[in-house]
């Protein structure tokens, strides 16, 4: 927090030494969040680049009011939203399970600890309602608070821990080979 | 481990990785926006760190530099009250005696929206010991006996040790003898206020001026316990401070105290100045100002609530150069002696007569005095000229 302020103080005076320590800084994790929310790993570095694309436009008026990861977490997630609602309509290709499961697609966003396991939480995770995914993506990977998805979500907090207990039971379950609906 | 057996720890290992190329791609687009920004910038200025801090508009700019002015100002606040309000203590007087530790929660105000308030908690400890406290973990710790101080800045590991051997030789000018001032409690309030409730808690008001600073004061009278504490710069109104959730006798660890940097840190380079404010720093603040002018011109006021909203206009006119490339270490050092210059006239009481006239007026005009005051006891005037001279004048040859 205090590193942040000091930083976006100085990318206010236009430094882009400050900007390249707020993207490295935040990058990896952004993209981590994103591929988790879209499962589109290509998808999700183009969501990270178009966030801090944004900032850096509007860093003018941007003010600090809660963390920079929060605030940059929360941008990507909608972005995420905006992006799985468009190929809806478009019926272009959300990317599923297939990607994640295709060890053959080379993508230049890799999965850190390439495990069975992991690839088949990752896989499970894909399979849970939008929402559910969500809660658990921007709480665990984001760092997001209830309270603060639940506003993003636009429903209350009880929702919102709701959606991120049911979703996690689902995941132990398929992680325990159950078949739950 | 099984990914069920500890579902959101698996979860948070589901991590990604870009390559290195691609980092660089979306960086250099990121980057490039940026510059598109600045050029569409009037006169492609940039505001560099003190304007920033002037024109801050993030909530919380709760940096090293900024935590260390507030240690400095809240030195010069605590300072002030204690030594100043008196008689306002009488009633108190016994229970404090036997203070061996204290405590409050300090939140600066400004009447700028720009400027966030900063809330932080302080503790004293017997002897000369103090800690403050900030929102992000950020902690500075000064021992007056040892004359030596440590801030800690958490999230980046990195620590700044204070020589304090420049505190004021007059003990009661020195900001760690707080509780030694508050056993004094001579009787010189200035004005009773009657009372007011603060919190469901009736309490009673003393008001007292001194040394720049009008510090109101809030007992409870059936509790004898100090409530609140407001402080007020009379040469800035609005900009101050309050003192809340004040607390003696708690029970304070040493350990909250230590000096000794925590293992891992590095230290930053930096020269903290503890001593009052001089003639001195005000000098090299008009220097530090008239040299980020396009015109090397002088600050139009010294007022720092007037200076923040024309510094942004004279952002937006292009009326300061283009930002001077520095280190941390030296915006840090930089803001902390604008602080130093501005505490300066803050604090100079209306007795001295201060007056600026700097406005319009260019660094290097010998001719032209900006600024003089009567320092206390004297009979002459000090006055700073243009090129920053300074000469003793009477009161009879002052400026009209």
């Amino acid at each position: 927090m205090l590193e942040d302020g000091l930083l976006i103080w100085k990318l206010k005076g236009g430094s882009k030494d400050a900007l390249r320590a707020i993207y490295e800084k935040y990058a990896d994790d952004l993209v981590t969040l994103a591929a988790n929310l879209i499962n589109d790993k290509v998808g999700a570095e183009d969501v990270v680049q178009d966030v801090f694309i944004s900032f850096a436009e509007s860093v003018d008026r941007f003010r600090l009011t809660g963390s920079l990861k929060g605030f940059l977490a929360t941008c990507v997630a909608n972005r995420c939203r905006d992006c799985i609602r468009k190929n809806r309509r478009g019926q272009a290709a959300v990317i599923g399970k297939a990607e994640r499961s295709s060890p053959e697609v080379k993508s230049p966003v890799q999965l850190v600890i390439d495990s069975e396991e992991l690839r088949k939480l990752g896989n499970a995770l894909t399979e849970l309602p939008y929402e559910q995914r969500e809660a658990i993506v921007l709480r665990l990977h984001g760092d997001l608070r209830f309270r603060q998805i639940a506003k993003m979500q636009n429903v209350s907090t009880k929702t919102v821990q709701s959606r991120y207990r049911y979703g996690l039971d689902k995941l132990r379950s398929s992680m325990n080979g159950e078949v739950r609906k | 481990m099984r990914p069920a057996d500890n579902i959101e720890e698996s979860i948070k290992k589901l991590r990604y990785k870009t390559d290195t190329e691609t980092h660089e791609k979306i960086l250099g687009n990121v980057l490039q926006t940026l510059d598109k920004n600045e050029k569409q910038d009037s006169g492609g200025t940039r505001p560099d760190m003190w304007r920033t801090i002037m024109n801050a508009k993030t909530r919380k700019f709760a940096t090293a530099a900024v935590i260390l002015i507030a240690a400095i100002i809240s030195l010069h606040f605590i300072a002030g009250p204690f030594g100043a309000t008196t008689s306002v203590y009488a009633e108190v007087a016994e229970r404090l005696h036997k203070a061996l530790t204290m405590t409050y929660k300090m939140t600066t105000t400004t009447p700028l929206e720009e400027m966030p308030d900063m809330e932080m908690e302080v503790s004293f400890k017997e002897p000369g010991l103090m800690r403050m406290t900030m929102e992000g973990g950020y902690v500075s710790v000064m021992d007056s006996v040892r004359g030596k101080g440590l801030s800690i800045i958490p999230e980046k590991k990195q620590f700044v040790e204070m020589d304090m051997s420049n505190l004021p030789d007059d003990p009661s000018k020195n900001p760690l003898n707080v509780i030694e001032k508050l056993r004094s409690l001579p009787d010189r309030a200035d004005e009773e206020l009657g009372t007011r409730e603060i919190n469901g808690q009736v309490v009673q008001g003393f008001r007292v001026t001194e040394e720049g600073i009008t510090s109101t004061v809030w007992i409870d009278p059936k509790t004898k316990e100090l409530v609140e504490v407001e402080v007020e710069f009379v040469n800035a109104p609005g900009m101050g401070g309050t003192m809340t959730d004040i607390r003696f006798n708690v029970e304070l660890s040493d350990e909250l105290f230590s000096i000794t940097p925590p293992d891992g840190y590095t230290r930053l380079e930096l020269q903290v100045d503890v001593s009052e404010a001089s003639e001195d720093d005000l000098i090299e603040y008009l220097r530090l100002w008239s040299s980020w002018t396009r015109d090397n011109s002088f600050p139009p006021t010294l007022n720092p609530v007037e200076l923040a909203k024309v510094s942004m206009e004279m952002v937006k006119a292009g009326k300061f150069g283009p930002e001077e490339q520095t280190t941390e270490e030296q915006g840090m050092d930089r803001a902390m002696k604008m602080t130093r210059g501005m505490m300066f006239v803050m604090k100079l009481p209306t007795e001295s007569n201060w007056r600026y006239a700097g406005e319009n007026v260019k660094h290097g005009d010998a001719e032209t005095p900006i600024f003089w005051y009567q320092p206390e006891g004297s009979e002459t005037y000090r006055v700073i000229y243009g090129d920053l001279s300074v000469k003793d004048v009477a009161p009879e040859n002052l400026p009209q």
